[in-house]
């Protein structure tokens, strides 16, 4: 039996397409290609995809239990819905609202360039060879192998079986005038003529939220160009955790289904990086990968179970070589794919990438190293000895759980600041459009400038007496919240408030990291004042505004100018360890002697966390620098 | 005197709010001092602060910082009152089987848990983190506990609440034990789709949830008694 279609158009874009009935409005969008928030990853419990449906109500299924939490009586009135909640069973007009819809996300790619000598594991060789004749009657493989020897002094190099199926062929064609191309010791392709001068590597860091991409040019050690793109495994869940519970439900095909996704992903930042510097991807002879463990197995289609399940043992730690095409990357069809090795189940080649950019493991100096994320990595220490742990700061940052949060896009309050005698909110949006919603800058400004003008106490609490001083502070739905744009200034024709609840969340993300950070100074007996620099990576950090993200005590108490915000720095480390032969084998070293620490286990872990949930600190005596600060602007403590 | 003992009671609730540890210790001593059942003094002192403080946690005024502070304030003053509780008169209202489920080890918003539990009156059997399905079932039947307990942060090990819960219904046991879910990835849809009886959000809705499972409970004891009593 076949089932009539129906017709969905989604307004205010005019897109329309004919599907099966029976498709939740979320799973229809993506038919027709329309980008709606899904941070939960369609569970119902983000409330991020609010649409209202303008013709076709009278054909859904009645509101979940988890659309009636989210929407208020007026908005059921009027049909609004969550889309991953909504079945469309006939036709339907469905309008989305400009918060609901996925926007310019701000990505960032770059990194810091740290100078790496290339010296990288594809080289190519210009060769010319006297033809055959029946004096010299000599195998292709000899008379090829022959000549390298003769002219680069290269012994012991294996011709790639791949190749011995074609070389002969352009051997001939080419007149004997080839270009080899020699990754390791063995030849993975044979060109006519000279071609050395087109060599070329990829290297990407794989966010779970995020993909960044690097072409680089392997002769010369330079990035040719650049591309990123959202993680399209995203859909199927917004974090890595329910990724892999995805992949638990549904065996091997959700597996295939996350690993589809992500090399999908890939290839189409290749092809564009190729597009913009006119490279084929048949160019790029290897690629190098970092993200974290969890990824590494997604993307290599590994069994993911076991790294999410306690003790979270990961299934490889070394680096993995393995063939690109093999993998579905575009790329030659004998580049090799490799993915930098980890350090533990929650601590993967992203870390290693950072330690390896960071010049941690040389350094006399300590470093502490914290790179941001739904899950941060600490790392500290120096070359004598490293130590990594990882917390889950959640998703706030993100946007995640956070009542106006959104991720950095155009219109989200990027920056506030508020005058403490007036109490006047001043903030600056992305692209400077009218507001739309807070990303994680804008929420660590927000708590720090609350903080610092009495509005909230050191406990996190909004202080009701404050009322008296301003009508921004008021009693909402879910508690005391504060206003930070009224509604005639946004976009979206509400309030766009902080709710005490988004301020519990931003506790609990700043409490992870910094009670990660000040397990691993305990466990080494380090103190802030040892610590020579503090490295903070991840795209997020770069727009933070550090000082109010150490008045929060994100992070230990040290001088701004030993702070280095250096982005994406497992980007850097994936560049690095693509150009450099030497910097491949050192992930392997870092692997290998970086200590993961487990703060689960730790029995002052607890203590720790809950001491980091006060602004700054439960003990102010940690944070000399930010209560002389407080001091400076007269807020009483 | 009836002024001075509501006066101590007032002041071990307060102690229990502002999460004072020595106050509710010194506190617990002058109610006995002064001839105060140690009974009543949990009841309507200690527990009374609990009580406010799982509504200022409700309003989000309180945070987890507070809530173990009160907590901490609590365990000092019931553990001076309860040692003058002799043991035959010890009477829990319940047996709660508690723990994280397998393949997760975070335990902090079950150790909250415990002690709103145990606050409110409960016996507490604490299996701790990573708990194997068959542990909380054991446990359950050797102790006759009423309500198992189950939480967890992460997303992967929610199908361990499933393991319980379906090893559970294949003993036969869904009558006689009742279970409570609760944690980070956890839901009200997850609560159905498993078969569980009860969703808490939070600690405080924990206990309340797990009051009513508890009654329920016995409810349904009563009933048997009294059926099996008229068949005789």
């Amino acid at each position: 039996m076949t089932r009539n279609k129906i017709e969905v158009v989604f307004q205010p874009y005019g897109k329309r397409e004919q599907i099966l009935p029976g498709n939740t409005i979320m799973e229809a969008s993506k038919i027709i290609g329309i980008g709606l928030n899904t941070l939960c990853g369609g569970k119902g419990t983000c409330g991020k995809c609010k649409v209202k449906v303008q013709k076709g109500a009278e054909g859904l299924n009645p509101c979940t239990e988890m659309e009636l939490k989210h929407l208020s009586e007026e908005e059921v009135n009027e049909n609004t819905r969550l889309a991953c909640q909504t079945i469309l069973m006939r036709s339907s007009i469905i309008f989305v609202p400009l918060r609901s819809r996925v926007g310019i996300q701000r990505l960032q790619t770059e990194g810091l360039e740290v100078p790496v000598k290339p010296n990288p594991l594809v080289k190519k060789y210009y060769v010319r060879m006297p033809p055959p004749t029946l004096h010299d009657p000599r195998s292709d493989e000899d008379r090829l192998l022959d000549s390298l020897n003769d002219q680069y002094s290269l012994s012991d190099l294996t011709i790639n079986f791949n190749v011995a199926k074609s070389y002969p062929i352009i051997l001939r064609k080419a007149k004997w005038d080839v270009t080899a191309v020699v990754w390791k010791n063995e030849i993975i392709a044979v060109e006519p003529n000279d071609t050395v001068k087109r060599c070329f590597g990829f290297a990407m860091d794989i966010g779970s939220t995020k993909l960044a991409g690097f072409l680089m040019n392997l002769t010369t050690g330079e990035v040719v160009s650049v591309g990123a793109r959202m993680n399209p495994q995203i859909p199927l869940g917004e974090d890595i955790m329910s990724r892999i519970s995805y992949a638990m439900m549904n065996g091997w095909d959700g597996q295939k289904e996350l690993q589809t996704a992500v090399i999908n992903g890939v290839n189409e930042i290749i092809e564009e990086c190729c597009e913009k510097a006119d490279v084929k991807p048949e160019e790029i002879y290897e690629l190098n990968f970092v993200g974290n463990t969890a990824m590494q197995l997604l993307f290599l289609g590994l069994w993911s179970r076991y790294v999410a399940l306690s003790p979270y043992t990961p299934v490889l730690r070394r680096g993995v070589d393995v063939n690109a095409a093999k993998l579905g990357l575009r790329a030659h069809l004998n580049a090799n794919a490799h993915y930098v090795p980890v350090i533990g189940g929650f601590v993967g080649a992203d870390n290693v990438a950072v330690i390896l950019a960071s010049k941690m493991l040389e350094s006399d100096e300590i470093i502490m190293a914290i790179d941001i994320g739904t899950n941060t990595e600490i790392d500290l220490g120096n070359k004598d000895l490293i130590m990594a742990d990882s917390c889950a700061s959640g998703p706030a940052f993100e946007g995640m759980e956070i009542k106006f949060g959104m991720r950095a896009a155009s219109g989200s309050i990027e920056k506030i600041s508020i005058n403490p005698e007036t109490l006047d909110v001043y903030y600056q949006t992305i692209e400077n459009t009218p507001p739309v919603g807070i990303c994680g800058s804008g929420l660590v400004d927000a708590a720090a400038e609350l903080f610092k003008s009495s509005l909230i106490d050191i406990k996190g609490t909004f202080s009701p007496e404050m009322t008296k001083k301003s009508k921004r502070l008021r009693r909402g739905q879910e508690g005391w919240e504060f206003v930070v744009a009224w509604k005639g200034e946004t976009k979206i024709k509400t309030d766009i408030v902080l709710t005490q609840g988004d301020i519990r969340e931003l506790q609990k993300a700043k409490a992870a990291i910094h009670a990660g950070a000040e397990i691993l100074m305990k466990r080494m007996d380090i103190t802030e004042n040892d610590i020579s620099k503090l490295v903070i990576a991840g795209a997020f950090g770069n727009y933070i505004d550090p000082e109010n993200a150490r008045t929060i005590g994100m992070y230990p108490d040290i001088p701004l100018e030993k702070i280095d915000f250096v982005g994406n720095l497992a980007g850097t480390g994936a560049r690095m360890s693509l150009i450099s032969r030497e910097m491949r084998e050192y992930t392997e070293k870092i692997s290998r002697t970086v200590k993961y620490l487990e703060l689960a286990i730790d029995k002052n872990f607890q203590d720790e966390y809950l001491k980091s949930f006060y602004f700054p600190h439960a003990d102010l005596n940690k944070y000399p620098i930010t209560v002389e600060l407080l001091r400076r602007i007269g807020r009483v403590l | 005197m009836k002024v001075k003992k509501g006066q101590i009671l007032k002041e071990l609730a307060e102690a229990v709010v502002n999460g004072d540890e020595v106050k509710a210790e010194l506190l617990a001593k002058n109610a006995l001092e002064e001839g105060i059942q140690p009974y009543d003094a949990i009841t309507n002192g200690l527990a009374e602060g609990m009580k406010v403080v799982g509504e200022k946690y409700e309003r989000k005024e309180y945070f987890l910082p507070d809530m173990l502070l009160s907590a901490d304030a609590m365990d000092a003053g019931l553990n001076i009152l309860i040692k003058k509780i002799p043991k035959s008169e010890r009477k829990a209202k319940g047996k709660i089987v508690l723990g994280v489920v397998e393949g997760d080890i975070h335990d902090i918003g079950k150790n909250i848990v415990k002690v709103m539990l145990t606050a409110a009156g409960y016996e507490v059997l604490d299996l701790g983190r990573d708990v194997a399905t068959s542990k909380f079932i054991k446990k359950a039947k050797d102790e006759g506990a009423q309500v198992i307990a189950m939480s967890t942060l992460m997303t992967p090990t929610l199908m361990s609440m499933k393991d319980v819960e379906d090893q559970l219904r294949e003993e036969g046991l869904k009558d006689k034990v009742k279970t409570i879910i609760g944690g980070g990835s956890v839901s009200e849809e997850w609560q159905m789709r498993i078969g569980s009886d009860a969703y808490g959000k939070n600690a405080v809705e924990a206990v309340d949830k797990v009051k009513r499972l508890v009654d329920s409970i016995m409810a349904a004891v009563e009933v048997m008694k009294k059926e099996k009593k008229n068949s005789e």
